[in-house]
């Protein structure tokens, strides 16, 4: 992959996708994937098959709930949704991350002193 | 939360595991399609588009390996698959996997054995209604508890705050009469609210009220038994009367089948109140506060602790001293504990010493185990190293040795449960009755659980060692060596094994050996009379009938007796020699007085003419007694020299006089007649106790001598005879609890004997085992080592040096594991002391004994290895690929 692409960190992607299904309703994994490309405007390298280790992960905690749906070419499709539990627990991470995310950004301000 | 549910997922996983994989390889197809439908949207050409596709999504394989391993990695099918494999690889080494299976059969078994026992006797709670509430108080002076007096009792239950019900109760034998074949029965002796504190209610009937305390009340419960089997189940029974003893007593009501008081009673089958033991005079046992024969249970009131009514009895009891110095010196204190731990006394401590043994016995079993397993992991370096390298995953090789170690703990544990069912019995009939309630032991559900989890805790404790240190072998050495490299810490946990093994096999046999030891001194030492051709029985002659003419019945019934043919002497005496009953009655000296309260007693008796020449005991000095001595005639005693010896500080005591405690009506003083020799009264202690005896012919109103008939021929065989005698002079007196003098002390001895069995067979097998292992280890060593063997003998080492080498081996790690077992012994031996008669826990000759067994049990098992490593063809081991 070029330059100026980062790794999705550890525990993000989680949170990323459970962001999208709040966001945008009921979504199939290629759904999901195709809004975090848009929303990173290709900054982020993301192996799209790992998308759906963390929807099994999300789905194993009970956030997110899954049914049998048709995609665009009138296939089968599973469509997954966030479920209430899903929600509580998107504030608690996003809550999370946003003070992880001002601590850094603090950090990296500091100017080199003395 | 989270992770309880991760888990659950997984679990539920495994059931949909073939058609979730089905799912998902649809899912990813489409977004695989949708992705290249999107590329070739932005314009690129078919091939790129899904070349880039595959890019964008990742490895597919990988992926569902991934989503399989986090639905659930305990798939059935995995496991299934393990599980054949594990089969096939112990089809594969019958006689390696049989002698693991065996191992572990002897140790699960004997422990399902010991829990069976464990379970019944301390872990089921008592049959009532709140037994964790119950609480035995007893009577206490110096730390030693005793038995309480009626007045004294009274007290207790009027002046306590800590107790719901305090019931007293004794154990009581009448004879039923007025049916068609009278029969003696054994009974309890209670207070009137014993069943509202037991919170159990009569099958028929409403149990006692208070007044059935009063004077004169003769009321009685009846076990469910006894209403079968001698009132037909009658369901109109309660208000009707039956006779005990010569007495009315109404019917009260039945009690159900399923109870028992006390709980280790199994065979009562009436209870009475206390009045029974009141006859109104002042003598009465109610009301004379230094006749200790009572029990007494509570039941703790909410919120009140075991300290809090400990303390409160202490203090009352301390009271009752202050105030009754004459009778309470000797019982200034009282003690508080649960009912349980209190009816099991040392039984408690014994059996968890058991169960402590045979715990090592099972450790020493998964000790071979996983040495055999080490052993096979060795040979099986080269099949692992070979299937890392083709790829498989630690875990999953780890998982495969486990299920392996699995089965095999898994088999051993059915065939151990097995063993324990078939083996309990006769366990069982070892114990007989010395541990209470040890009958009800059995392999039931929870015994079977304990079982399978023992199992599987053993599979997993000898086989995850050998599971993670041969996954995690490095893959080169065993592959480019040919399958002989050597690990080194393989190696050293071998030996480490069988370093505790005879450590622990040190620790059982020593424990062992103590306890036949003990048992020996028990069982040889002087009984101060002859035990063998002893015939002993009793029956009761009712005070209602022969108040004033027992004396004339028994004079009659002796000569009757002797006459009878078979019989060398017969004699009759209140309570029989080693079967650890004894009354101690204190008698005043008038050449050394002592206030009231701090007389000196010693053990008593009351005997028949002829008693101490049937028994075989020493007339030493002076006479016998003699039908002479009757009411009117002066008071006589005999004395044991011991007691002489002791109280009086002479063997010349004919002619003194002493005032003993007990009379019909009052003390009075005795001359001493005669002087006999000292007898063991328990079983289970070796001193010959210092006693004084009275004549029975001077006490027409005690009741009842056990006869004692010295028998020319084999002593049961005269029971029909006896038995016909006491029937021929009165039909309603039944001869009851007849058994040879050495069944008496065989009964005695089942405690001492049963521990002593199962302790020896637990470390016979911990020897065997040890054996076995040390065996398997040595001789695979040897065969490891052949090569090597091969090369010093080329080189010109002398066979003996070769044999002394492997020897040499072994005997180093049997010395250290000699040195830890002894040490352990030695630092443990205080846990044994209390059930160890005539020796100390520490022993010399028993611990030397000890070693030599062990060490040559150890050079045993080396013997076969070393020869066969001396007879090794130089030849042969070098061209030996």
């Amino acid at each position: 992959m070029g330059e100026g692409k980062s790794e999705v960190l550890q525990g993000t992607l989680d949170l990323m996708v459970l962001k999208t299904l709040y966001a945008m309703g009921p979504q199939h994994g290629f759904g999901i994937a195709r809004r975090i490309e848009q929303v990173s405007d290709g900054v982020l390298d993301l192996n799209e098959g790992t998308v759906y280790t963390a929807l099994l992960r999300l789905q194993q905690q009970g956030w997110i709930a899954s049914k049998w749906g048709t995609s665009e070419n009138n296939r089968r499709a599973r469509f997954y949704s966030i479920t209430k539990q899903g929600m509580k627990q998107l504030n608690r991470e996003a809550e999370n991350w946003q003070r992880v995310a001002g601590v850094m950004e603090r950090m990296l301000k500091l100017e080199r002193q003395g | 939360m989270g992770r309880l549910r991760t888990i659950w997922a997984k679990l539920k996983g495994q059931a949909v595991q073939s058609r979730e994989d089905d799912a998902f390889t649809d899912e990813i197809r489409e977004h695989i399609t949708l992705l290249t439908q999107h590329y070739r949207a932005q314009g690129m050409s078919a091939e790129d588009a899904t070349r880039a596709a595959h890019r964008q999504f990742g490895n597919v394989t990988q992926l569902k390996e991934r989503q399989r391993w986090q639905r659930g990695m305990l798939s059935p099918v995995e496991w299934g698959r393990d599980v054949r494999f594990g089969m096939r690889m112990l089809a594969k080494k019958p006689g390696l996997y049989a002698a693991m299976v065996i191992a572990l059969a002897l140790g699960i078994g004997a422990n399902t054995i010991v829990f069976s026992i464990v379970d019944a006797v301390l872990l089921r709670p008592l049959p009532y209604a709140h037994p964790e509430r119950l609480m035995e108080v007893r009577s206490q002076h110096l730390l030693q508890d005793g038995a309480v007096s009626y007045p004294d009792f009274f007290d207790w239950r009027a002046q306590n705050h800590s107790f719901t019900e305090l019931v007293s109760y004794h154990g009581e034998s009448l004879t039923l009469t007025g049916v068609e074949r009278p029969a003696h029965l054994d009974g309890e002796v209670v207070s009137w609210n014993l069943l509202p504190l037991l919170g159990v209610n009569p099958e028929l009937g409403l149990g006692f009220r208070p007044e059935d305390e009063k004077l004169g009340a003769r009321v009685v419960l009846i076990s469910h038994a006894l209403w079968v089997s001698q009132f037909g189940s009658d369901p109109r029974i309660v208000g009707r009367t039956m006779q005990l003893s010569g007495e009315v007593y109404t019917i009260e009501g039945v009690m159900q089948a399923s109870f028992r008081f006390p709980a280790d009673a199994p065979q009562n089958t009436f209870w009475t109140t206390l009045a029974v033991d009141n006859d109104g005079t002042p003598g009465a046992t109610t009301a004379n506060r230094g006749d200790h024969e009572l029990a007494a249970m509570g039941g703790l009131k909410p919120g009140i602790s075991e300290a809090q009514a400990n303390a409160e009895m202490k203090a009352i009891a301390a009271g009752l001293s202050r105030k009754f110095p004459a009778s309470n010196t000797q019982n200034n204190s009282a003690h508080v504990q649960s009912e349980l731990k209190a009816m099991l006394g040392d039984t408690r401590t014994l059996l968890l010493v058991i169960l402590g043994a045979v715990g090592l016995v099972l450790l020493i079993a998964c000790g071979n185990v996983g040495n055999l397993l080490l052993v096979r992991a060795r040979e099986r370096a080269r099949e692992m190293a070979m299937r890392t390298a083709l790829g498989a995953n630690r875990a999953r090789l780890v998982r495969q040795l486990l299920v392996e170690s699995l089965i095999v703990s898994v088999l051993g544990g059915l065939a151990g449960c097995t063993l324990a069912f078939v083996s309990t019995p006769a366990v069982l009939r070892l114990i007989n009755d010395s541990v209470p309630r040890a009958a009800d032991a059995g392999v039931n559900l929870p015994v079977l659980g304990f079982a399978l989890v023992v199992s599987l805790a053993s599979g997993l404790i000898f086989g995850l060692v050998p599971a993670i240190t041969s996954a995690r072998g490095d893959l080169l050495s065993p592959l480019k060596e040919g399958g002989r490299s050597e690990t080194d810490v393989r190696n050293r946990l071998g030996s480490l094994v069988i370093v505790g093994q005879v450590a622990l096999g040190i620790v059982l046999t020593a424990g062992a050996g103590l306890l036949v030891t003990s048992y020996a001194h028990l069982a040889r030492s002087d009984e101060g009379f002859k035990p063998d051709h002893l015939l002993t029985f009793m029956f009761e002659i009712p005070d209602s009938r022969y108040m004033n003419n027992r004396s004339d019945f028994y004079r009659q019934y002796f000569e009757k007796l002797r006459a009878l043919p078979g019989v060398e002497a017969a004699g009759g005496s209140l309570i029989l020699p080693m079967t650890d009953n004894s009354m101690h009655i204190s008698f005043e000296n008038p050449e050394h007085p002592l206030p009231p309260g701090q007389l000196e007693d010693a053990r008593f008796d009351l005997v028949s003419t002829n008693y101490f020449r049937t028994m075989n005991i020493p007339l030493l000095s002076g006479r016998d007694f003699s039908d002479a001595d009757t009411v009117k005639a002066p008071p006589v005693m005999i004395v044991s020299r011991g007691f002489a010896k002791k109280f009086l500080h002479t063997e010349n005591v004919i002619g003194k006089r002493l005032k003993p405690e007990a009379g019909n009506d009052g003390p009075v003083m005795r001359e001493i007649v005669g002087v006999v020799g000292d007898v063991r009264h328990g079983a289970t202690s070796l001193d010959l106790d210092p006693g004084y005896y009275l004549p029975a012919t001077q006490f027409p109103k005690a009741c009842c001598m056990y006869s004692v008939v010295r028998t020319q021929v084999e002593p049961l065989s005269l029971e029909p005879a006896a038995k016909n005698l006491v029937a021929s002079m009165d039909r309603n007196i039944p001869v009851t609890d007849v058994r040879t003098m050495q069944d008496r002390i065989g009964l005695e001895l089942a405690q001492p004997r049963f521990a002593m069995v199962l302790l020896s067979a637990f470390s016979g097998l911990a020897l065997v085992l040890t054996l076995v292992g040390l065996y398997g280890v040595m001789a695979y060593s040897v065969a490891r080592r052949r090569r090597e063997i091969g090369v010093r003998l080329a080189l010109g080492a002398p066979r003996a040096m070769v044999f002394r080498m492997v020897l040499h081996q072994a005997a180093v790690l049997v010395i250290i594991g000699i040195g830890f077992g002894i040490t352990a012994t030695l630092a443990s031996g205080s846990i044994l002391q209390s059930y160890l008669y005539g020796t100390s826990p520490r022993n010399p000759l028993v611990l030397a004994g000890v070693c030599v067994l062990v060490a040559t049990t150890g050079l045993l098992a080396a013997y076969l290895p070393a020869r066969r490593a001396m007879h090794v063809d130089p030849a042969v081991a070098l061209r030996y690929e």
